[in-house]
């Protein structure tokens, strides 16, 4: 009697299976293939179609008179413009020191966070809830807040430190091309530290109560109870949570849009803004696009280092 | 390229070609005389006088006018996205708006409208976005530096006042120039205005300035704001300096054309825009003013460069800046912040309202100049719209809208009606009975330069001269170089790059 075809891999010898090619392998996993068949076809619609179309955008000259039915190709000559344009430089630095400030410190502060909050103390659900309020808040309404918080002539800290001596005029933050940028870091930082905190603190609650009570039976400090116990325990979710913060930082658009729009002068026009600038204030989508597929090239590497971190939070034992 | 909406408009049904002749009846019996005249408007003659003059002269009849141009009793539905009020709008703009909407609801009770209240910032944006996603609205009305670049992309309809019973002859030239694209009509002015300077009396005095005297000059203003600045405190002019706000060249560009400068030469009796003026002596000598009071003199609010003029309003009204430009609207708006506020506040903002001034917009080495500004409502084509486009709907509700009646009545705080017409009826003078200084915007008409009518205006004006007036203002670069700056990044734009 004939025997039907092995549709799942676990049936089959593992040491046959893994001399097999990867249609191979497919075909012997078809069923499950055809489970997730639904889905990657959503996702061929939803992402890997605008990606086609942006990249094939990108090749093209799309000036704000003519409509798009009526695009010039220009091969790789936005790519070209980009690269060579000072203006691109200064939005890669801004947007490198926008992004690794605001992960770095959102990331300890958020870290610091968890580990207060980690420990039992009175009022630690009512702290645990105000220190979320930033992570809630519309990004469009804290930055019109902070906007007037930090404001050149009518701002609170201005007249704070006018009126606490330090200044004889009020401080110029958002319109000075030196403050611009550290100013919305300073934002940036208060508005995600909490998704940060969130995620070390449920890292935080897995470490073994019974690995840091034997360190201490064995004298270990609490400097090094947390650097040799609780550290290595969270890597996979450390790395995790730095790569999230850091995809969500180099993405970022509300804050420094909606606070100077990129000024002044540029100083605070991070990658991101400065491609909805040009694709939707200057009208050129072709040229957005070729940024936009820089940036997702940039974005893609990042992804490569974030699946391989899942998988090492896989790999690792009782992970 | 564009398609016509005209031979199936008219070939439609015998009510459209009535509606099409009466139209042109009545177009031709109320503009066959005077300043109405088919040869164009005389704008030298639009002296305070002289519209008072003409105030109150016609009887209109909204309804009865838009029957002949679409049936009252038409059944349909339409999308409309406009700039309406807004927080920083007064309480009789307000108004006007609801009952608008109200008052066409009355005389078109069978069509719907599903309209959308986009802020000034993010309409061009929206509306970009919307059109290449084919769900964009079927009527609009735009600022008139915008409407050029949907015209040009092919996605205007073909349209022209005298498609919903006016003529174009009831039009500003300027205004209906600002509706066409290569030789063909778009759109329909609703509204044209012209700024004037705002000042405080009072700080004039404290100041030891001519409290009833405006600068007379530029450089004038640059002095005045620095002598308020030292003598008093308080910030001088207030400059608004924001990328990306079509608030800056709407301030900055009176001043360079003033001195001789421009974007290109739209300042020029015949303009090619092809002429680059941003770099030449006259821009350079506008920027440098603004530098004067920056960076130098310091006599300007530091917010500038993230300031629009909305934020000018409160330090105003608190007596806290002595000159702005702005709209007649801003009396009414400034009245109103008055009442709400309270205590000690309201007594300060109450004086501001007693000593607000109006005046002409300071003059250059050249001229006197004002942006000839306003709004246009445009009939986006089928192929661009979301959902059904109902063009019978479309026209009932533009002729309402930039007929004689509401046209005034939408801009009632604002400078003047589209639809000249306007001047002519009641509300006109009831207008200016209400309306403080509205006389002085309208003698800045004859100053009146409109933007360049091309569809790379809007980044010219909204992202490259703000990007030139913050590279000076911050130093980056120095006023010369920021303004080469400029003109190469206009030179490249024209040049399709």
């Amino acid at each position: 009697m004939a025997t039907a075809a092995p549709v799942n891999a676990n049936r089959v010898d593992p040491r046959r299976y893994r001399e097999l090619n990867v249609l191979q392998r497919m075909y012997r996993c078809r069923a499950d293939y055809l489970y997730v068949l639904p889905s990657l076809g959503v996702m061929f619609l939803v992402i890997g179609y605008p990606i086609y179309y942006t990249v094939y955008l990108s090749f093209f000259n799309t000036p704000p008179s003519l409509s798009m039915d009526e695009k010039s190709f220009a091969g790789i000559e936005n790519y070209s413009r980009i690269l060579a344009s000072s203006r691109f430089h200064e939005v890669t630095w801004n947007t490198t020191i926008w992004t690794f400030a605001s992960t770095f410190f959102a990331f300890v502060l958020g870290f610091g966070a968890a580990l207060v909050l980690n420990r039992e103390f009175p009022g630690r659900a009512v702290t645990r809830g105000v220190l979320l309020v930033p992570f809630v808040i519309s990004a469009v309404a804290a930055s019109y807040v902070w906007r007037w918080i930090y404001h050149s002539d009518f701002g609170v800290l201005g007249a704070l430190a006018v009126q606490m001596g330090f200044s004889d005029t009020p401080l110029n933050f958002l319109d000075s091309i030196d403050y611009a940028l550290p100013s919305l870091i300073v934002v940036n930082v208060w508005k995600e530290f909490p998704f940060a905190m969130l995620l070390m603190l449920a890292g935080l609650q897995t470490v073994p109560d019974q690995l840091l009570r034997a360190a201490t039976v064995d004298g270990a400090s609490v400097w090094q109870r947390f650097w040799h116990v609780t550290v290595p325990h969270l890597k996979g979710v450390i790395l995790i949570t730095v790569l999230l913060l850091f995809v969500q930082n180099i993405n970022h658009f509300t804050i420094p849009w909606v606070m100077t729009g990129g000024g002044p002068a540029g100083a605070s026009d991070i990658w991101i803004t400065q491609i909805y600038q040009i694709a939707f204030g200057r009208i050129r989508f072709g040229l957005a696009s070729a940024y936009s597929v820089i940036l997702f090239a940039v974005m893609i590497v990042i992804g490569y280092f974030y699946v391989k971190a899942l998988a090492f939070g896989d790999e690792r034992p009782n992970a | 390229m564009a398609r016509s909406i005209r031979p199936d408009m008219f070939s439609m049904n015998r009510r459209r070609m009535l509606a099409r002749t009466a139209g042109a009846g009545l177009a031709a019996g109320a503009f066959g005389r005077g300043v109405f005249a088919r040869d164009g408007i005389d704008v030298s003659r639009w002296s305070p006088e002289y519209i008072r003059t003409i105030a109150d002269t016609i009887e209109v009849d909204t309804a009865a006018e838009c029957a002949k141009v679409v049936p009252l009793d038409y059944e349909g539905r339409l999308t409309y996205w406009y700039v309406g009020e807004n927080e920083a709008s007064s309480e009789i703009e307000k108004e006007m708006e609801r009952a608008f909407f109200a008052a066409f609801h009355d005389t078109y009770p069978n069509i719907t409208i599903d309209k959308l209240n986009l802020g000034y910032n993010d309409m061009a944006t929206k509306l970009r976005t919307a059109a290449l996603g084919r769900a964009a609205p079927t009527v609009v009305r735009l600022m008139l530096l915008w409407g050029c670049e949907f015209a040009a992309k092919g996605q205007l309809m073909e349209f022209a006042p005298e498609d919903v019973g006016h003529s174009s002859d009831d039009f500003w030239p300027n205004a209906m120039k600002s509706c066409r694209w290569k030789g063909t009509n778009y759109g329909v002015p609703t509204n044209n205005e012209t700024m004037a300077l705002i000042w405080n009396a009072d700080i004039f005095a404290e100041a030891g300035l001519p409290p009833e005297e405006p600068p007379a000059t530029w450089d004038d203003l640059v002095a005045y704001s620095n002598q308020i600045k030292q003598k008093t405190g308080k910030n001088g002019y207030g400059l608004v300096a924001r990328v990306n706000a079509g608030n800056t060249p709407y301030r900055f560009m009176p001043m360079a054309w003033a001195q001789g400068g421009g974007a290109l030469d739209e300042a020029e009796p015949q303009p090619g825009y092809e002429t680059i003026y941003i770099d030449n002596a006259g821009t350079k000598k506008a920027v440098q003013d603004c530098y004067d009071m920056y960076v130098r003199d310091k006599s300007v609010p530091v917010s500038a460069l993230t300031n629009t003029n909305n934020e000018n309003m409160d330090p105003f009204t608190s007596g806290n800046l002595a000159m702005m430009i702005s709209h007649p609207s801003t009396y009414a708006a400034i009245v109103d912040r008055a009442k709400k506020a309270t205590g000690a506040d309201k007594a300060i903002a109450e004086r501001v309202v007693e000593s607000m001034r109006y005046g002409l917009i300071p003059e250059g080495a050249e001229r006197r100049a004002v942006v000839f500004g306003g709004w246009n409502a445009h009939i986006f084509k089928p192929d661009y719209v979301d959902g059904e486009h109902d063009l019978d709907a479309a026209r009932a509700f533009v002729a309402f809208m930039t007929g004689p009646e509401w046209s005034i009545k939408l801009a009632w705080a604002q400078s003047n009606p589209g639809n000249l017409r306007g001047f002519k009826t009641r509300w006109m003078k009831e207008r200016l009975e209400q309306i403080k200084f509205l006389d002085v915007t309208t003698s800045m008409l004859p100053s009146g330069i409109p933007f360049p009518v091309i569809p790379e205006s809007t980044e010219i004006m909204n992202v490259i001269v703000p990007d030139m007036l913050q590279n000076a203002l911050t130093e980056k670069m120095t006023v010369d170089e920021a303004c080469e700056d400029a003109a190469r990044r206009v030179e490249e734009l024209l040049g399709g790059i």
